[in-house]
């Protein structure tokens, strides 16, 4: 059967307990189990040639760009767990059709479990390192719905959660290291990076990817410090923990510390990572299994010290060490497995696994007693059962190893040993030996054949390879160790006798050793309770809490919802790339003086400094911020004619008296103080930042101002000309309405349309709530007696005809000096504002001839028929001409296209500004308004019977 | 001319679309329009992505201001099917909340018309023309609830940070301008290879400041949470997704098209945003419940991903930030399909305990958000993997193994919080349920964007080679 069918049967098989759960639950179990069969015998064809040392390989290329394949092979270390998964699978699946309840759902059961099964086939017959790690991910995936399967029970829920936060963590952090691997290896497939000891081991990332594949290996393989989540993941159902957790997930870690074996061990890093965590790991599960009262945690514990045991074996890096972790990966699998279906039947039979609660069941159900005889004997270490056997080799290899000071490494393992065999005794002494109890909570029986069958044929191995390890296991062995250390096996030979050697004198000590814990257990069980130890799901808990509250806590530092925390982030963030800049650029020499500095220009200076401080300082004072402002803007202006820019001047002026108008009227809505926020510390913040950021633009404009761009300025250009090309002499008027006509054409659609939107927005909201709340806004009791001076609306009234005429002449004068239709807007706008400010709005509307709507869009029509009009002189559109005449009594003067276009500009900006004023100053106007009863506070005709204005939106009234 | 229109013609379409069904709208029926003009401008927006999808060829208009070049298409089609399949997903969600109203769907065609200038731009005028239309209807549909103070307030906010970072893109654009005298990208490329000045290196650290707001990309990521947990879910949706793929594309097309001879000066500034990113989003998310504000962080960290093949500098980088923003955003839309399901007696639900035993009542919706949520984690074998594996590859190559070695830490604490979502699915206290429901539309997407995940790691639907290609006519 090719491999990648082995790997996939499991996958395929999964989609039908779902279906066949239909037909029954037996159906259901033996259609699940007879996948798990195909599969088995599909590896088992290829035993022969494997155990003669073969390696088979299919390739097959899915992502080669990224170096992906779905390349499999198959030697002996991968035949050895294959045949595990699969064969302590089909027992497994057998036992749980039994063991789980009418209520427990088995369709999903079943799928969990055959996915579970084809992913862990997945890790070990992968030859391509991202493929293993996509089967990897996928065991914690499905283990996670395994493990969960028992929804109703919290520590199910939290088991589950656990298992998945550290095998997950540790998952991706193999990922990182197994890409550093293939990166190094200079290919993702497994058999490529196998060869490449020398490299792999004298790269500078050899640390990095090392420690970051044993995180994936430890986790996975609860090794300390990650041992935790293992016994809590006992919530599980015991088919799971049974399978999952002795036979097979938690040997994907050692797997892949066997696996990669030839490439990363030997190096001292290895020895002294992997090897101390496995013996801390080792004395440590041992110690806990002892003094755990659940049976099931006894057995997790005590999985954890020997998964330790065999990973402290990988460490030492020799070969005999790695034939003796293969021969008791072979070993515990069988015995431990066995275990945990017999912790199971206690738990089914008797409802309970508290061995306090336990006791002399051998009578009561006597073939399972035996087998949980043979197996726990055999995990003591007990002669003629295989468990013996591994550890005899073990304590050999240790008593030639040296790990720190001499004779340290031996006391510890024997230490670790008689624990082992203490907690061994432990559960056949607490639970089988013992006097019969008459308070169980079920009385217990020995179970059918599906459930003790599965467990009676693992401890028939267990007792077959205690009598005949070369007979049986010796094959295997051989072939899998020799895949591990990837060359020539040493000398060892599998035998229960080898003479009197240290390492049977430190069998006989640990099994006494063991034998004497149990005698004491009972006062020790008491210390032990009785001392305040690290409780792993506890420190689990506080960790998690803490890194949700450094987290919390630095999420509030930076996203308080504030934006001047936002502003201030930016800003720093900005100077601080410019700093960078700045710093690894060099600075052009500067290739222009600056100006000399006069007495005007420091004047100037000093009075925008001013102005803007004192700004900053009163800005809660709304009507002197925007005076302030004022000052700022006039000095803007006045320093464009300190440039020589006349008209920028012109505009800027007409600009600010509109905005600032425009502001003033906004005013009217805002709140008349801003509150006062924060201390002098954020204050002082504040200023640093924004001085910083001052002093950062002043520095880049200063340099760049000093330096020439990479081309000359087109200014030239346009002086040159203006006069020829457009007839006009003011060169900014020309490249308005002429040389970037077409801008400037979009600009005043864009402006009309811009008023359009403001004059639709106020419309519906004084139409709805809004609009009816705002004119029942009570008045502002504060208000100034005098609304409108008399002085003032005669001074207005006078100045009308006379600002009118500015602006006409300001228009006419454009083309050729400071002005156009642009200023000449502004300045018209600003002659009727003034109207609207000093009479009042119902006095001006009612005097208002025409919409400011029909207005915009003349100013647009004529810009368009003034584009149009060239094409009737078949030119492009909006081609300007000119022409000079003479009429008699006036000087010489221009006619040309542009000033038609320019016309457009100014009624598109007459009706534009007047329309949105207009728009905005309606939303402060309140229901019963004192200014319509009259424009001025004293009526200066005296007459009574004065025809009143009419409200605004009917008729305008015919003027006095 | 007539060429160069021809070549914009997608957009024109688009475009003329937007506004035809603008005023069909205002003058129709109005918000009664509202769910057909959703199906009608999805379907324009699918028939264009057709359109654009089989077109070959490369051709620029407007003197090279305008590209439509693999690359430009391979955006567009995922800006067009993405932003079609959020908007059919939501209408329902959106009728039910009453928000449903016809400038919606006009809004985010207009949106995509500008995604589709951005992505297409050779030229920095032609990039902010796009750029702006995009963000305007952007900032709008972000306040699209008018009478809620969230909403309007992200609203503003976003407004206000984008006007702060645009304007920081233009004077980037004008020093840029300034030093290389030229505003075409291939002007500015011949410009910058004899050495990139002062000024010019001001330029490109402005833009570069512009983008990674638009992208929000660390430390310029302040606006998303509150702007994702502020809108309306359904504009939330749309904001991951559409969008930042053209920014995404647009960021790759100025760094390597106008700047692709001085690779080693914005190099390291793309690094540092990528590695601020990633940890940025993977630590603040930690600490949330709130699942629109969580996805906020997590596109933060998944834009810091997508940085990291920018950083790389290479077209395999480009092409690993193709691969990757593809996934993200199918990943994004299946998501958020979810969410927008979360709804209790009728309200929204945002809270993350409110997924509590979600398992036990929706098992087959709480599986493909257990797919989704293991393939936004990066998580093998779901294809949100390959999208890590790619940049994380791209990074490497390109001689940034520290940026790789972040990246898989950052990974791996941002596992955390989709994981505690996943535990809270199937283990979290028994709670009251949510009980909203989902349309077929929105169910459709949820589980093929589910299935994508899975069905994807076959061969990711062959768009690889393709985002080869876009990554080739970028970088040479």
């Amino acid at each position: 059967m090719p491999l990648i069918l082995i790997a996939a049967l499991p996958f395929l098989g999964a989609l039908l307990p779902g279906v066949m759960i239909k037909a029954g639950r037996n159906a259901c179990a033996w259609t699940t189990a007879s996948v798990t069969l195909a599969a088995l015998v599909g590896l088992l064809v290829h035993a022969p040639k494997v155990l003669a040392g073969e390696v088979i390989h299919y390739r097959l290329d899915w992502m080669p760009v990224v170096g992906l394949n779905a390349n499999f092979f198959l030697d002996g270390l991968g035949f050895l767990f294959a045949l595990m998964i699969l064969g302590i699978g089909l027992l497994i699946i057998i036992y749980a059709r039994f063991y789980l309840g009418r209520q427990d759902p088995m369709g999903p059961f079943y799928t969990y479990l055959l996915l579970f099964q084809g992913a862990m086939v997945g890790i070990v017959l992968s030859d391509n390192v991202l493929l293993l790690l996509v089967f990897w991910e996928l065991t914690s995936l499905s283990s996670f719905l395994l493990i969960g399967y028992w929804k109703h029970l919290p520590e199910g829920r939290q088991g589950a959660r656990m298992a998945l936060a550290v095998t997950g963590t540790g998952g991706l952090a193999l990922i990182g290291g197994m890409i550093i691997l293939g990166q190094i290896a200079g290919s993702y497939d497994l058999s490529v990076i196998l060869t490449q000891k020398e490299a792999i081991q004298a790269s500078p990332l050899y640390l990095p990817a090392l420690i970051l594949i044993l995180i994936g290996a430890f986790t996975k393989s609860a090794q300390f410090p990650f041992h935790f989540w293992l016994p809590h993941a006992m919530a599980a159902p015991t088919p799971v923990s049974a399978y999952l957790h002795s036979a097979t997930m938690v040997k994907a870690g050692l797997f892949l510390m066997a696996r990669l074996w030839p490439v990363l061990a030997g190096t001292d890093a290895w020895f002294v990572i992997v090897a101390t965590t496995g013996l801390v790991t080792m004395v440590l599960g041992a110690t806990i299994a002892l003094f755990k009262d659940d049976l099931k945690a006894l057995l997790a514990f005590s999985t954890v010290s020997h998964l330790g045991l065999i990973t402290m074996l990988l460490g030492f890096g020799t070969p005999f060490a790695a034939v003796a972790a293969v021969f008791h990966i072979i070993n515990h699998a069988t015995f431990k497995a066995a275990l945990f279906m017999t912790a199971g039947i206690v738990d089914h039979e008797a409802h309970t696994r508290d061995i306090k609660r336990l006791g002399g069941l051998r009578h009561l159900m006597p073939i399972t007693f035996v087998i949980a005889l043979l197996a726990s004997l055999s995990m003591a270490g007990i002669p003629f059962l295989n468990g013996f056997l591994s550890k005899e080799m073990m304590l050999e290899e240790v008593a030639r190893t040296r790990l720190g000071i001499p004779l340290l490494l031996p006391l510890v393992v024997i230490v670790a040993a008689a624990l082992s065999a203490a907690y061994s005794f432990r559960y056949l002494g607490h639970v089988f030996f013992g006097d019969e109890r008459e308070d169980y909570p079920q009385t217990p029986h020995d179970p059918g054949f599906g459930l003790w069958g599965p467990p009676a044929f693992l401890v028939a191995l267990v007792v077959l390879i205690g009598l005949f390890p070369a007979a049986i296991a010796g094959p295997l062995v051989a072939a899998s160790a020799g895949a591990v250390t990837g060359g020539d096996l040493p000398y060892y030979s599998l035998k229960i006798w080898h003479g009197f050697t240290p390492a049977l004198l430190m069998s006989v000590l640990a099994v006494m050793g063991g034998l004497m814990l149990l005698l004491f257990h009972y006062p020790l069980d008491k210390r032990w309770i009785a001392t305040r130890r690290p409780e792993a799901k506890v420190i689990f808990d506080t960790v998690v809490a803490l890194c949700v509250q450094v987290s919390r806590r630095i999420t509030d530092v930076l996203h308080p919802g504030s934006m001047t925390r936002y502003t201030a982030i930016f800003a720093i963030t900005v100077l601080i790339a410019s700093a960078v800049a700045w710093n690894s650029s060099t600075l052009a020499a500067p290739g222009r003086e600056l100006l000399p500095v006069g007495m005007v220009g420091v004047i100037g200076w000093i009075l925008i400094v001013v102005s803007t401080g004192i700004l900053v300082v009163y800005h809660r004072n709304r009507l002197l911020s925007l005076i302030l402002l004022g000052v700022t803007g006039t000095i803007v202006s006045i320093s464009f004619i300190y440039f020589s820019a006349p008209d920028l001047a012109m505009t800027q002026i007409a600009v600010e008296v509109v905005s600032i108008i425009l502001l003033l009227l906004a005013l009217n809505f805002l709140p008349k103080s801003t509150p006062a926020e924060g201390g002098v510390e954020r204050h002082l913040r504040d200023v640093i930042i924004a001085g910083a950021m001052g002093i950062g633009a002043m520095i880049l404009t200063l340099a760049i101002q000093q330096s020439d761009f990479s081309q000359p300025t087109i200014s030239a250009y346009y002086l040159e000309n203006a006069k020829t090309l457009a007839g006009g002499y003011n060169v900014v008027n020309v490249i308005l309405v002429d040389f970037r006509g077409f801008d400037t054409y979009g600009e005043i659609i864009v402006l009309g349309i811009a008023a359009l939107v403001i004059y639709a927005l106020t419309e519906q909201l004084l139409g709805g709530r809004v609009g009816r709340k705002l004119a029942d806004r009570p008045h502002d009791p504060t208000l100034s007696g005098d609304l409108h001076p008399m002085m003032m609306v005669v001074a207005t009234r006078v100045m009308m005809p006379l600002a009118l005429m500015v602006g006409v002449f300001i228009f006419l004068r454009g083309h050729n000096a400071p002005g156009g239709g642009f200023v000449a807007g502004l300045v018209v706008a600003i002659a009727i504002l003034m109207q609207f400010m000093a009479s009042g709005y119902d006095w001006a509307i009612a005097r208002q001839r025409f919409t400011y709507h029909g207005i915009i869009g003349l100013g647009v029509i004529a810009a368009i028929l003034t584009g149009v009009a060239s094409w009737l002189f078949g030119a492009p559109f909006l081609t300007g001409a000119f022409a000079y005449y003479k009429l008699p009594l006036i000087e010489e003067f221009e006619l040309s296209s542009a000033m038609a276009f320019d016309l457009g500009v100014f009624l598109c900006v007459v009706g534009a500004v007047m329309l949105a004023l207009e728009s905005l100053s309606r939303l402060a106007r309140r229901k019963d308004d004192r200014t319509r009863t009259h424009p001025m506070d004293i009526d200066p005709s005296r007459t009574e019977d004065e025809p009143r204005p009419v409200p605004p939106g009917t008729a305008p009234a015919e003027a006095h | 001319m007539g060429a160069d229109l021809q070549t914009i013609l997608p957009e024109i379409v688009l475009a003329v679309f937007a506004m035809s069904a603008l005023l069909g709208g205002v003058y129709g029926g109005q918000d009664r329009t509202a769910p057909l003009l959703v199906w009608l401008t999805a379907g324009v927006m699918v028939g264009l992505a057709l359109w654009i999808g089989t077109a070959t060829g490369t051709r620029t208009a407007f003197d090279g201001s305008f590209n439509d070049d693999p690359f430009s298409r391979f955006a567009k089609v995922v800006i067009l099917l993405s932003g079609a399949a959020v908007m059919l997903m939501s209408r329902e969600n959106m009728t039910r909340r009453g928000i449903l109203r016809f400038e919606y769907p006009i809004l985010i065609a207009l949106a995509t018309v500008g995604m589709m200038v951005m992505v297409s731009a050779g030229d920095l005028i032609v990039l902010y023309m796009g750029l702006e239309v995009q963000s305007l209807a952007l900032y709008v549909i972000a306040a699209l609830r008018r009478d809620s103070a969230r909403s309007t307030e992200a609203g503003l906010k976003y407004f206000i940070l984008g006007a702060l970072s645009s304007g920081m893109l233009l004077y980037g654009a004008s020093l840029t301008y300034g030093y290389t005298g030229t505003t075409l990208f291939s002007g500015i490329f011949e410009a910058a290879a004899d050495g990139v000045s002062l000024g010019l290196l001001f330029g490109l650290v402005f833009l570069i400041t512009g983008f990674a707001f638009k992208v929000s990309a660390a430390p310029f990521h302040m606006w998303t949470p509150d702007v994702y947990e502020g809108a309306p879910t359904a504009v939330t949706a749309f904001l991951a997704t559409a969008p930042k793929m053209a920014a995404m594309a647009l960021f790759a097309r100025v760094v390597h098209e106008a700047f692709g001879a001085v690779v080693g000066d914005w190099q390291q500034v793309v690094a540092f945003l990528s590695v601020l990113s990633m940890f940025v989003g993977a630590i603040a998310a930690i600490g949330q419940t709130d699942i629109k504000r969580l996805m906020a962080y997590s596109s933060i960290a998944h834009m810091g991903f997508a940085l990291m093949g920018l950083a790389a500098g290479t077209a395999f980088g480009v092409q690993a930030m193709l691969i990757y923003m593809t996934i993200y955003v199918t990943m994004n839309v299946g998501t958020f399909a979810f969410i927008l399901s979360m709804e209790k007696d009728g309200k929204p639900v945002t809270d993350i305990r409110a997924l509590n035993m979600f398992a036990r009542r929706e098992p087959l919706k709480a599986l493909a958000m257990l797919v989704l949520l293991f393939s936004l984690a990066g998580v093998p074998p779901m294809v949100g993997f390959f999208g890590k594996f790619y940049v994380l590859r791209a990074a490497y190559e390109g001689g940034l193994a520290w940026l790789a070695v972040a990246g898989v830490l950052a990974s791996v604490i941002g596992a955390y919080y989709y994981l505690r979502m996943v535990y809270f699915m199937y283990f979290g206290e028994e709670s009251d349920a949510l009980d909203g429901s989902m349309s077929p539309v929105a169910w459709g997407m949820f589980m093929a964007s589910a299935a994508i995940m899975v069905v994807g790691v076959i061969n990711l639907f062959g768009i690889e080679p393709m985002a080869a290609a876009a990554a080739a006519t970028l970088v040479n």
